[in-house]
């Protein structure tokens, strides 16, 4: 405000009206407020920071290698060459990693060696905002198998691609940072071709429910009150809706539960960490934990979930897996309401409610 | 180079030392999870914190 105030007293008048045109602030114009939720400037330098440790951070990959694996395993059911494919939220590109692995089809009769999904695939552009994690294993094996693109990209809520450009997009375990989920599914779909795949994978709504209870609890015996120390996720529910308002035809929601066993709840956190899946909520307090909430969370957690002879703790991880598919000519569609000419009930039989 | 112990790591080996004052002190708060208050268990989770500081300062 000083350097403007003296720079327009040293100005003739004439001037002053050019110089009004430009606007130096922005008004909330009505429409889409966007709720806030995760700080993404705090989420960029975690992971940034997590993968700068290179090898706790290789150590800590085991999940985003395991969703990866499972998510690619639905691409195998896609008869179909995709010349150009969007992994959105990349992380260390676990996806292209899993793409190159050779016999994923465990279907397969044993002793067939099926050929790596990567010989359907003509490029990957792998898209994240940490650069440190993108680029961590760009010198390991994997690269050479397959035509990959690193981006590093400002932000994963704006996607800076031309509409009709992609024929896949792939997601694995980021896009649960996102703010403003719908949007962002509605630029996915722009940016697909026409009749081509949305797959995606992401924590959803009772991941690591075991740390968030125990926390609220240790929270408040300590401390009388509780802060969020664990994300909101979505639900399953809520997923097939959110993927029905961007526009995406034939969905395909389903839910599968990892558990893993840590043998303490600082172990547990500390691989969290290490994945750069630290708390990364607006409203969340600053500074570490205190010590005292760690150790009652601890006792907490054992006395809540500990199973009476296993040596660990289990953690689960709850994944949403979810297709959906860009409105495409020829696609399959869903015939009309009441067009049916076969009662059900004839095939199937029963179906009366009344009690015998 | 001597390996660097984190300070979690520290941490977390000795609350693993006070592992019968943690049961009590968890025990006490999943009791009555459902109207836990500030100090429900003050009594326990000072034995167990006398505990953690008596073995930190061996360790």
């Amino acid at each position: 405000m000083i350097s403007l105030h003296t720079f327009r007293s040293g100005v003739p008048r004439r001037c002053l009206f050019a110089a009004s045109t430009v606007r130096t602030y922005a008004s909330q114009t009505a429409g889409n407020p966007m709720l806030e939720v995760f700080n993404r400037k705090t989420k960029h330098l975690q992971k940034d920071r997590a993968a700068r440790n290179v090898e706790e951070s290789r150590n800590v990959d085991y999940l985003k290698d395991e969703v990866a694996m499972r998510l690619c395993e639905r691409l195998l059911d896609i008869k179909r060459d995709f010349p150009n494919v969007l992994d959105l939220g990349a992380n260390s590109c676990n996806i292209a990693r899993a793409l190159t692995t050779p016999n994923l089809d465990t279907t397969a009769p044993e002793g067939v060696i099926t050929p790596p999904l990567s010989k359907k695939i003509s490029k990957i552009t792998c898209a994240d905002t940490s650069r440190a994690l993108l680029h961590r294993d760009e010198d390991l094996d994997f690269n050479k198998e397959i035509d990959i693109h690193r981006d590093v990209i400002a932000d994963l809520e704006t996607l800076p691609y031309q509409p009709n450009t992609f024929d896949a997009v792939l997601s694995s375990l980021s896009i649960h940072w996102i703010n403003d989920l719908p949007a962002l599914l509605n630029q996915v779909n722009t940016i697909l071709k026409p009749d081509c795949p949305f797959i995606c994978a992401m924590f959803g709504g009772d991941t690591l429910f075991e740390l968030r209870g125990s926390m609220q609890l240790a929270d408040m015996e300590r401390r009388g009150g509780v802060s969020p120390h664990v994300s909101p996720l979505a639900d399953v529910k809520d997923v097939g809706s959110l993927l029905n308002r961007a526009g995406f035809k034939m969905l395909t929601v389903d839910v599968e539960d990892i558990v893993v066993e840590f043998p303490d709840t600082f172990a547990l956190m500390q691989d969290l960490q290490s994945m750069g899946e630290s708390n990364a909520i607006m409203h969340r307090e600053a500074g570490p934990l205190s010590r005292d909430v760690l150790l009652a969370n601890d006792a907490i957690y054992r006395a809540l979930h500990k199973e009476e002879d296993a040596p660990g703790i289990p953690a689960t991880f709850r994944m949403i897996y979810m297709i959906g598919w860009k409105e495409g000519k020829d696609q399959p569609q869903p015939l009309e309401r009441g067009s049916g000419d076969v009662n059900l009930k004839d095939i199937l039989g029963g179906g009366d409610f009344e009690k015998p | 180079m001597p390996t660097k112990t984190r300070p979690v790591e520290k941490f977390a080996k000795t609350t693993a030392q006070c592992s019968v004052e943690a049961a009590a002190y968890g025990k006490c708060v999943v009791a009555d999870y459902s109207s836990v208050h500030k100090d429900m268990c003050a009594k326990e989770f000072l034995r167990l914190k006398d505990c953690f500081l008596a073995a930190s300062k061996k360790g």
